[in-house]
């Protein structure tokens, strides 16, 4: 009996690996995602990043896309850095607001030219630490950064335990503040909300409450129209002083947000690819859609209607 | 092979059974079986093999489950093998075809060295010659009974259509008619030892091994089912050996009961050689509550007859139990004789017969 | 410092020393007075300290580095595991094209008649049900790829689990290999699965079917080397005693006697790996995991809900339908079995021709019900009415800080001020108290390696959590479960509402718990008390109702109090059901206090999501480690011996 279970077991192995590597080599960086394409529709796989900015450019672009082109939109919620890897790798089409991953964009861009830029989003973006205004107007001296330990006493919560509060949101996004908080010498400890959609939650129930806080916020954000917050002023920005992430002692850049698009669907993607390069916008627009989705609850999908029944004009120049 | 088992019934009834005399089936020499790591050291070593089982524990972590055991199992008889639990009977039992594995010694089944066996020739051996019922039945649930009976003949590769022609022959000798659709879980216990035994002879092996096979079940139940295998053996002659830890059971069933205590067989004979004349002690007190007279013959019983007496008086058996005797004696008045083949063997008379029931007649050696 | 636990218990000394809990603590105390002190000499008391760390950082960075950039070139990804992504892609590929080429009538059709012939009509009616509401909430097209998704994690994960299990089953050998390491990742947190298999394949749908099929196969595994392990000695020898071959043996007599394991195994492979579906939304498995995620990053608890009630319908729909499955094992099959499943066979077809004939595949848009918006509105109103400043009882907001501030703070702030050698210390001593010195070694050697990857101090703090919330899980279960095992009627009412919160997806509780809680590590326990508390109860219950009614009924005949009755019979009869509920309790707190780094529970949940989040997956997996050596010690901790030796048997 054992030598025939094991001649059978012999072949079981012998024959899987031949069917395996049968067919030679497999480039799981080519391979899309088995959703993409089903019978016979056109797909275009966008991914989605956790703020609503960004859910709001891809509300748009899939409605242009389903109604104005016909294609069959799936979406993919990945944060921006693995997005760079699932856009080389072809399991995502496009990212549409990217905040700028200079060591991405040389390993993908420059050297495996598995992405493309596929230019502005139209949008510039920035980052900062933001108290509201309503605290800021009560106390104008807090939005200079060296004032801001006269205030950590005010500033404190449970979770930040004998310091001020600097609340950080997901740990997706770019940030400096741990490094910053060190390199200036403030009296505050980061605590990370752990997720937009926390930090946001935690933002309006300070409101509400009229309480002081200071937060790591970012423009384009639609919340400033619900909760108008006034930007704290960090050492200024000059090019490079960044560069190491240990030594950061300066604001955060102004960044013009960049799309990018697989190398091969900018080059075969037709139509979809054609009106995902000449999408542009402004940041009101992004905001009047973000406001839609974040503050009227309404669908991506309703809300991206509303605008483009709006402006028709805007995006007719997309079209291909 | 089934020619080799003796199929035809023999004449005799459960009253005048005698060990049969014929060829030996199984043949067990100086068995051991050890159970714990390096256990053949301890059959090998003089010493060790001598040691009590708590010292042989202590000193090497061993259990001696059965102790150099010999004993032939005559083809067409009844051998019962009897103990208390521990005792080593079913360690026994498993080792005739290995299903343990026998750590010294020799078995052998008409000849054939068991323990050289290969696992061709042993699976030929299990599926042919020697088949078990259980205690617990080991029925599989997920069967019906037609398939549990005829599940022995599927493994050796029957066609579907022969074997469950064969099982429902058997499954109607055991009397489960009607029930073949069922599955073990409807079954009471003593149908369910039905099957057991069904599939067993459905194979229809050579040696028929028991394991307890009755004491699970209702006492009622139980009797059935001894009664059962008496009409079975009374039809068929095959030879069985029957584990059992029950006395009456054993002295029921056995043509020759081996007697086991502590892995070691105390006293190998007849019921009536354990009753009347036991090995020592332990077999003393073990049997001390049984109803002598129906286990003792006449032929124990009796005595040299008088001239006088050879003529008269009621006639009997030399296989006839006493009380069988105490009956004629009574209905008569007179001292019974002893015939057999028209001879006068003896006579029992009172006195005899009372000393057999009380216990203080020292029987001659028989056999 | 890891030989702490080494010395073997000592012959015991007279009087009280006796009592081997004493024995063990003495013995402790013995080593520890001995190494504490060089300990101490060597490298200082407080925080793990830096000497004994390693830094993996760097070679994980590379490794990481190396594998994006070898991965469309390296053989070992183009001929191993580029194919083997590849089968994935093309399997989940080929059942979504075959799902949506049945439509939803055709779908919802199948579904309910193979629940018809499995569980019979009342299922087969719910299963119809649900799938439909599947559709009634917009959610069709997601559910299809969630399900095209489980269909080949369940299927391979049935493949690979019972080919382990069937080693494990079979040789002894195997078994001892493969025992405790399917053992301990039955208690390892979903979370910990997802960044290897990222590092790997990258995001996407194969990582989240190979992650998935990781979660899910060990149940299987296990369920299967105990079916086989268990079978009727009996039976087999029975079988072995009619001359079977092993063979024979195997596929007449172990399968069939394991049949119900098997179907169990499934029924489990099936619940895991629909959870771990969900959670591998955060490495791109799309779906309904993937709208949850979406919406709970806008907030939306509304269309969270949307996509979290398919997932659970989904969830108790394959949980019933497999278990009565189960159930149905022991019967007598019916007559015209086979015909029947022609028929159900025959009726999926005609819907699924029907419904392309009439073009209806897709679910037709105006029958999309919106719940997002009233549900929005409910909370809006929680939030607003409940959260801050209400009389007498404090807010919600309140009662987390208040929570946090006297609870949490200190029992983190009194863990990380415990000497690094006292930790271990405590550690062993639990371990051994309830364990043998093998467990107390793993233990000891598990925290160990949390302080030598040099995250000691944020793993303490995960662990205060799980203290913490634990700590509340029990009182409450306990509580709960005295009531529900005294009451039938407290136990009719909670029974559903555990069946549905045992399935929920973990992400649905977040964003409800951030609305009350706010951000914190209050809600991350918050989160982590309701998921694990269905468990304890439902232990607790099972537990209080086993215990012998004869000794019950002489306690009660002996005019014993119900509150007598439960403390002198009750609770002592049913400990080890207890020490179960609390070992189940500690790993399911654990796996959601995890996931709380993403609303702010910082510590290893946030290093893992901060891994993901920003591609740094040597933060990622270091954490992940640590994830794993707490999970190993916290169950060892508070796994009873005998229950192990049970499982040895």
């Amino acid at each position: 009996m054992r030598p025939r279970i094991r001649t059978t077991a012999a072949v079981a192995v012998a024959s899987s690996l031949a069917l395996l590597t049968g067919c030679g080599a497999a480039d799981m960086t080519k391979q899309a995602s088995p959703f993409a394409n089903a019978e016979g529709a056109r797909t275009v796989t966008l991914s989605v990043q956790s703020w609503v900015g960004a859910q709001a450019n891809v509300a748009v672009a899939q409605y242009l896309l389903e109604h104005e082109l016909g294609y069959r939109v799936d979406t993919v919620q990945i944060d921006e850095v693995p997005a760079w890897d699932a856009l080389s790798q072809g399991r995502v089409d496009a990212l549409l607001e990217d905040w700028g991953h200079p060591d991405e964009e040389k390993r993908y861009v420059d050297d495996k030219k598995t992405i493309v830029n596929a230019g502005d989003l139209g949008v510039t973006g920035h980052i900062g630490w933001y108290v509201p205004t309503y605290f800021a107007k009560a106390h104008p001296d807090v939005t200079d950064w060296k004032n801001l330990n006269k205030y950590a006493d005010q500033l404190r919560t449970p979770e930040s335990g004998g310091k001020g509060q600097l609340m950080d949101g997901s740990p997706s996004y770019v940030t400096n503040d741990k490094a910053l908080v060190k390199n200036l010498d403030l009296d505050y400890q980061v605590v990370f909300a752990g997720s937009e959609a926390a930090q946001i939650t935690q933002i309006k129930q300070f409101a509400k409450e009229k309480k002081p806080f200071l937060t790591y916020w970012y423009e384009p954000q639609w919340l400033f129209e619900k909760v108008p917050m006034t930007e704290v002023k960090l050492p200024a920005y000059k090019e490079g002083c960044d560069a190491d992430p240990e030594k950061v002692a300066c604001a955060y850049p102004h960044t013009p947000l960049q799309k990018y698009l697989n190398a091969d669907f900018a080059k075969s993607g037709g139509d979809a690819a054609a009106l995902l390069k000449n999408f542009t916008w402004t940041t009101e627009d992004q905001n009047e859609v973000s406001l839609l989705i974040a503050q009227q609850k309404l669908s991506p999908e309703e809300a991206a209607k509303k605008w483009v029944d709006r402006h028709e004009s805007d995006w007719k120049k997309w079209l291909p | 092979m089934s020619t080799t088992a003796p199929l035809t019934p023999r004449d005799e009834t459960p009253e005048t059974r005698k060990p049969p005399t014929g060829e030996p089936v199984f043949s067990v020499d100086g068995l051991w079986k050890v159970f714990g790591s390096k256990a053949h050291r301890v059959p090998a070593d003089p010493e060790l093999a001598a040691l009590p089982a708590a010292e042989l524990r202590a000193r090497t972590g061993c259990t001696a489950a059965v102790r150099d055991v010999s004993f032939d199992v005559r083809k067409g008889e009844v051998f019962v093998v009897m103990g208390l639990s521990g005792s080593g009977k079913s360690t026994l039992v498993r080792c005739l075809t290995r299903l343990i594995e026998p750590t010294a010694g020799t078995i052998a089944i008409d000849g054939e060295d068991v323990r050289a066996m290969d696992r061709g020739r042993l699976r030929e051996l299990r599926r042919h010659r020697a088949a078990m019922v259980f205690q617990h039945f080991g029925l599989l649930p997920h069967r019906t009974v037609l398939d549990n009976v005829a599940y022995g003949l599927e493994i050796q590769g029957l066609g579907k259509a022969a074997r469950r022609e064969r099982a429902a022959e058997v499954v109607a000798k055991v009397g489960l008619e009607g029930m073949e659709h069922r599955r073990p879980g409807q079954l009471s216990g003593g149908q369910r030892q039905r099957v057991g035994l069904a599939r067993a002879l459905a194979v229809d092996p050579e040696v028929l091994l028991f394991d307890e096979p009755f004491s699970a079940l209702d006492p009622l139940i139980r009797r059935d089912m001894q009664e059962e295998v008496v009409r079975l053996h009374r039809e068929e002659g095959r030879t069985m050996v029957f584990i059992t830890h029950d006395l009456s059971e054993a002295l029921k069933l056995g043509d020759r009961i081996a007697l086991m205590r502590d892995g070691r067989v105390v006293q190998l004979g007849t019921p009536e050689e354990i009753v009347g004349s036991p090995a020592d002690d332990y077999v003393r007190e073990f049997v001390r509550d049984v109803p002598r007279e129906q286990v003792m013959t006449v032929r124990t019983a009796m005595r040299p007859a008088s001239a006088d007496e050879s003529g008269s008086g009621p006639a009997l058996p030399p296989g006839a139990t006493v009380s069988e005797a105490i009956e004629a004696v009574a209905r008569t008045g007179s001292p019974a004789r002893v015939v057999e083949d028209g001879r006068c063997l003896g006579v029992v008379d009172h006195e005899r017969l009372l000393g057999v029931v009380a216990g203080t007649e020292q029987p001659k050696g028989v056999v | 410092m890891a030989t702490v636990t080494a010395t073997a218990p000592r012959p015991a000394a007279p009087g009280l020393l006796g009592r081997p809990a004493v024995r063990k603590l003495a013995a402790l105390a013995v080593v520890a007075a001995i190494l504490v002190p060089l300990a101490h000499a060597r490298w200082s008391s407080g925080s793990w300290p830096a000497a004994l760390t390693v830094d993996v950082s760097g070679p994980l960075t590379d490794t990481s580095t190396w594998i994006i950039d070898n991965r469309d070139s390296h053989p070992l990804f183009l001929y191993f595991f580029g194919h083997i992504s590849n089968a994935v892609v093309l399997a989940v590929r080929g059942v979504y094209l075959v799902l949506l080429a049945a439509g939803w009538a055709g779908v919802t059709a199948a579904a309910a008649l193979v629940a018809w012939r499995v569980a019979g009509w009342r299922l087969a009616a719910g299963t119809g049900a649900a799938f439909l509401a599947c559709g009634f909430l917009g959610m069709w097209v997601p559910t299809t790829q969630t399900l095209a998704l489980m269909v080949v994690a369940v299927l391979a994960s049935v493949v690979v689990g019972a080919l382990l299990g069937l080693a494990a089953g079979l040789s002894d050998r195997a078994d001892k290999v493969l025992r405790p390491v399917l053992d301990t990742m039955q208690v390892l947190p979903a979370f910990a699965y997802l960044l290897p298999v990222v590092l790997v394949f990258g995001i996407g749908v194969p990582a989240a079917v190979l992650a998935t099929v990781v979660y899910a196969a060990p149940p299987m595994a296990r369920l299967t080397a105990l079916g086989l392990r268990g079978a009727d000695k009996e039976v087999l020898e029975a079988v072995e005693s009619l001359g079977a071959t092993a063979r024979q043996r195997l596929l007449t007599a172990r399968i069939p006697l394991a049949r119900k394991e098997l179907l169990l195994g499934l029924n489990q492979t099936i619940m895991m790996a629909l959870s771990m579906a969900v959670i591998a939304s955060v490495i791109g498995a799309g779906g309904l995991g993937d709208r949850v995620y979406q919406a709970l990053a806008s907030v939306d608890v509304g269309a969270a809900l949307a996509a979290g009630i398919p997932i659970v319908l989904l969830a108790v729909v394959l949980d019933r339908v497999t278990g009565a499955a189960g159930e149905a094992l022991g019967e007598e099959p019916h007559p015209h079995g086979r015909r029947l499943w022609l028929v159900a066979l025959a009726g999926a077809v005609a819907v699924a021709v029907a419904g392309r004939l009439v073009g209806r595949l897709d679910w037709p848009d105006a029958w999309v019900l919106n719940i997002a918006e009233p549900v929005n509105r409910a909370v809006d109103w929680m939030t607003a009415h409940l959260y801050s400043g209400v009389p007498v009882v404090g807010g919600t907001a309140d009662w987390a800080g208040r929570f946090t501030t006297w609870v949490l703070d200190p029992v983190r702030d009194g863990l990380q001020g415990l000497p690094w050698w006292a930790v271990l210390l405590i550690v062993a001593a639990l371990a051994w108290l309830i364990g043998t010195w093998r467990t107390a070694l793993t233990a000891v050697l598990a925290m160990a390696a949390i302080g030598v990857l040099g995250v000691w101090k944020p793993s303490l703090d995960t662990l205060s959590q799980v203290l913490a919330a634990v700590a509340v899980t029990l009182v409450i279960g306990f509580a709960t479960g005295v009531a529900a095992a005294r009451s039938d009627r407290v136990e009719r009412l909670l029974r559903p509402v555990l069946d549905v919160f045992q399935t929920m997806p973990q992400f649905v509780y977040l964003i409800p718990v951030v609305a009350l809680f706010g951000v914190g590590r209050a809600p991350a326990v918050a989160a982590a008390v309701v998921y694990a508390l269905p468990a304890v109860v439902r232990i607790t219950t099972q537990g209080l109702r086993q215990v012998d009614p004869a000794a019950l009924e002489s306690a009660r005949s002996l005019g014993a109090t119900p509150a007598q009755q439960l403390r002198q019979v009750q609770l002592p009869l049913a400990r080890r059901a207890l020490l179960l509920a609390v070992n189940q309790g500690v790993v399911l707190v654990l796996a959601v206090v995890i996931i709380g780094g993403l609303v702010g529970g910082g510590a290893l949940g946030y290093d893992v999501v901060f891994g993901l989040a920003q591609g740094d997956l040597a933060t990622g997996l270091v954490a992940g480690a640590a994830i794993v050596c707490l999970g190993l010690m916290l169950d060892r901790v508070t796994q009873p011996t005998e229950r192990r030796a049970r499982k040895g048997a």
